[in-house]
């Protein structure tokens, strides 16, 4: 760990926070993608998925929380959340636009 | 429920001195060959005997949940007495090994 | 922090444990005594007597005051004493009166008369600390179940971190300085952590339709009450036909459902529209009853004829699912031995929380031991891991002290009591910002030793149902509250007295282990 004398330097911080930011908003965005995802694909009555997609989400953002502190970058903490939130963002909408024609 | 949390914590103990640094920390001489082997054997072995005892006598709901509940009492009884106490335990588990198995017998 | 996954994951377990480390040891503190909730307010008010229980009596009484002083509400409610909760609760709407338009009245279950009982929020107040932190809402429940959401992620990010978790599963050294609190903080998060995992989880699971509410709304649209109409699976009430008719005894309905379910409990009883034609009386089995809530423990009938209208639907492997953590969090089926279990899981959780907190100092401070004075974030560290831990406790035991010093006549009693427990931890900080650490510690400490210790005596003196009394007649729950403190004054002074022992022995006696062991402290910090 590198340590300037008045302590760690700024763009040490400023990926920590964005790691930081990652984890928590990404992830959650990430852990709703993959709630309705389960829920809209899940062959259950809707009440069931509805919360089978719940219960399982909580993994998820585990996972991304885990991902955007292990992985190599800031950038790649970032691109981890968002990339698979667009593709099952786009499963979603799929998904609901032949439930709802 | 007694009988489960006794013969849990035998199969604690017995899989607690399947690690060679514990049997000898604790019967102070070194291990014979397969010694650690049939410890390990009957430690699981009571583990598993004190869950199938717990799902008969409480269902599978209620079994399984006391089962946990009183396993992780057990092991935290043995691992922060075993500093202070470890001939106290090694009797308690040498009790909990004949008494459980008697409880249930003896309680039909 | 790029040493690695478990490296990785070690920096992650150690700053989220440390940002969230004093709200989760309060968190898990207060939960933890709400296991014992009912056995507080029973302490918090002896006022109410405990009688034989009897269902069906019970009933009446209940029926016959609500006939009396709320004939005029549209929607009653009724809960029947049990082993843990003496008085027998009435409650009805009136948007005129009481809290959020509700009122709550507890009655003696013998006479049926309202118990003068001292004004206090008792158990409940711990209860609902710690899930919503005394906070408006929604954000306290917000803040919380993050909180267990950090708490999981410490679980899983501990578990990838401990190289050495079978290895050292049965591992404590005691003696040896950080190690053997970094043994202990291990040993009790791995021994009982099939108890942490659950509890962290299922906090999740009981505000998942407010924290994760995307599927919902993705398969609800709009119409979120669908969501909870489908769960629960309730029957529309009709609304009053505005036709008096007489309402049948409530025992008889009691008497229905006991011919179907023989020996269930009850938990609570609703009346809609009480003296119309149009009545409806529901009943729901009591959470004692079982691990799960079960929407299919519920009877609906119709009041004025009595007429069985309906049970809840079965349920569905999910619902059982969720139902069943949510369960498992409450704990309301356990029985007196295991909810003591509940107490003493609850406990490791928090003290692997604290061990973590003073751990995650203790290490830097060895760093800095030779300066005269510390870094100021590390002494901000110092101050809140003081002001959270032992100033904690500290109000937890001012809370009771107040319960039993505050007049009875006095106005917004039970506002005084919590304002106490605030007005103290508050002290706490202060003290704490101005002490030196160590000395800190062993005074807040130790006055916490006293105030807990001497609590029994203060109950005695104030109430005469102290230990010899309640002992003599066996009211456990009041005999187990002064117990479980004078238990906790006892450890207390164990602790302040490590804390007052001479700081300089302990600190050489820290460098000399941390140097001599080859295993230095695996977790990296920053």
């Amino acid at each position: 760990m590198k340590r300037n004398a008045a302590g760690l330097p700024l763009s040490y911080r400023l990926a920590v926070t964005s790691r930081c930011l990652a984890a928590v908003l990404g992830g959650y965005l990430l852990a709703s993608m993959a709630s309705v995802c389960i829920t809209l694909l899940v062959p259950l009555a809707q009440v069931d998925a509805a919360m089978t997609g719940m219960m399982l989400s909580f993994v998820f953002y585990l996972l991304a929380f885990i991902w955007c502190f292990a992985c190599r970058s800031a950038r790649h903490a970032w691109l981890g959340v968002l990339l698979p939130s667009l593709l099952l963002g786009l499963v979603n909408g799929l998904a609901y636009w032949m439930k709802n024609p | 429920m007694l009988s489960v949390a006794l013969i849990g914590f035998a199969g604690f103990a017995a899989l607690c001195l399947a690690m060679e640094k514990h049997f000898s920390d604790l019967l102070g001489r070194k291990p014979a060959i397969g010694q650690l082997r049939s410890l390990r054997m009957a430690g699981w072995s009571l583990l598993l005997a004190s869950l199938l005892l717990s799902v008969h006598l409480r269902g599978w709901a209620h079994g399984l949940v006391e089962w946990v509940a009183v396993l992780m009492a057990g092991v935290t009884l043995w691992v922060f007495t075993l500093p202070y106490q470890p001939r106290l335990l090694l009797g308690l588990a040498a009790i909990s090994l004949i008494l459980g198995p008697l409880l249930v017998i003896s309680g039909g | 922090m790029k040493d690695g996954f478990r490296q990785a994951m070690a920096w992650l377990h150690t700053w989220a444990g440390l940002i969230f480390g004093w709200l989760l040891f309060a968190i898990f503190l207060t939960g933890t005594l709400s296991y014992f909730k009912e056995e507080i307010s029973h302490w918090a008010q002896p006022e109410v007597r405990r009688h034989a229980l009897d269902p069906v009596a019970s009933l009446g009484l209940a029926q016959r005051y609500l006939e009396a002083n709320a004939a005029h509400s549209g929607n009653w409610m009724i809960r029947l004493p049990s082993e843990r909760e003496a008085a027998l609760s009435v409650g009805w709407r009136d948007p005129s009166g009481g809290r959020r338009g509700f009122v709550s009245k507890q009655l003696d279950a013998q006479t049926g008369q309202p118990v003068e009982a001292r004004d206090s929020r008792g158990g409940e107040f711990f209860y609902r600390f710690h899930f919503q932190l005394q906070m408006p809402h929604p954000w306290g429940r917000w803040l919380a179940t993050f909180c267990a959401f950090i708490m999981l992620l410490g679980l899983v990010t501990g578990i990838i971190t401990h190289k050495k978790i079978f290895k050292e599963f049965f591992t404590f050294r005691p003696g040896k300085g950080q190690r053997s609190w970094l043994d202990g903080h291990n040993a009790i998060g791995v021994l009982v952590l099939p108890f942490h995992l659950m509890i962290s989880y299922s906090s999740l699971v009981i505000f998942m339709y407010m924290v994760m509410p995307a599927s919902i709304m993705a398969s609800y649209g709009g119409n979120t009450n669908g969501y909870f109409n489908d769960l629960f699976g309730r029957d529309d009430v009709p609304k009053a036909a505005n036709v008096a008719a007489p309402m049948v005894p409530l025992a008889g309905l009691y008497a229905k459902v006991q011919a179907q379910v023989p020996g269930a409990r009850m938990g609570y009883i609703q009346v809609h529209n009480p003296g119309d034609r149009n009545a409806r009386v529901s009943f729901a089995q009591a959470s004692a009853d079982n691990i799960a809530y079960k929407r299919s423990a519920n009877w609906m009938f119709d009041g004025s004829t009595g007429e069985l209208l309906s049970q809840g639907a079965p349920e569905s492997a999910a619902m059982m699912t969720s139902f069943s953590f949510v369960g498992l969090h409450m704990g309301n089926f356990a029985g007196p031995w295991l909810r003591w279990l509940y107490f003493v899981f609850g406990v490791a959780g928090t003290a692997v929380i604290g061990t973590g907190l003073v751990m995650w100092l203790g290490k830097r401070q060895l760093k800095h031991a030779k300066r005269e004075r510390m870094p100021a974030e590390l002494r901000l560290v110092e101050v809140l891991n003081i002001a959270s831990m032992s100033g904690l406790l500290l109000a937890v035991a001012g809370f009771f002290w107040a319960n039993r010093l505050l007049p009875a006549a006095l106005q917004g009693r039970a506002d005084w009591e919590v304002n106490t427990f605030f007005v103290v931890w508050l002290l706490s900080l202060a003290h704490a910002v101005l002490r030196p650490g160590r000395r800190a510690w062993g005074e807040q400490l130790g006055l916490g030793a006293l105030a807990f210790a001497l609590l029994p005596l203060l109950n005695a003196l104030t109430t005469g149902q102290g230990l010899n009394h309640s002992v003599a007649v066996g009211d456990w729950a009041m005999a187990g509250l002064d117990l479980t403190a004078l238990g906790t004054g006892l450890f207390l002074a164990w602790a302040a007295g490590k804390m007052l022992r001479a700081p300089k022995a302990a600190a050489k006696r820290e460098l000399k282990v941390s140097k001599a062991s080859a295993e230095v402290v695996e977790v990296n910090g920053c």
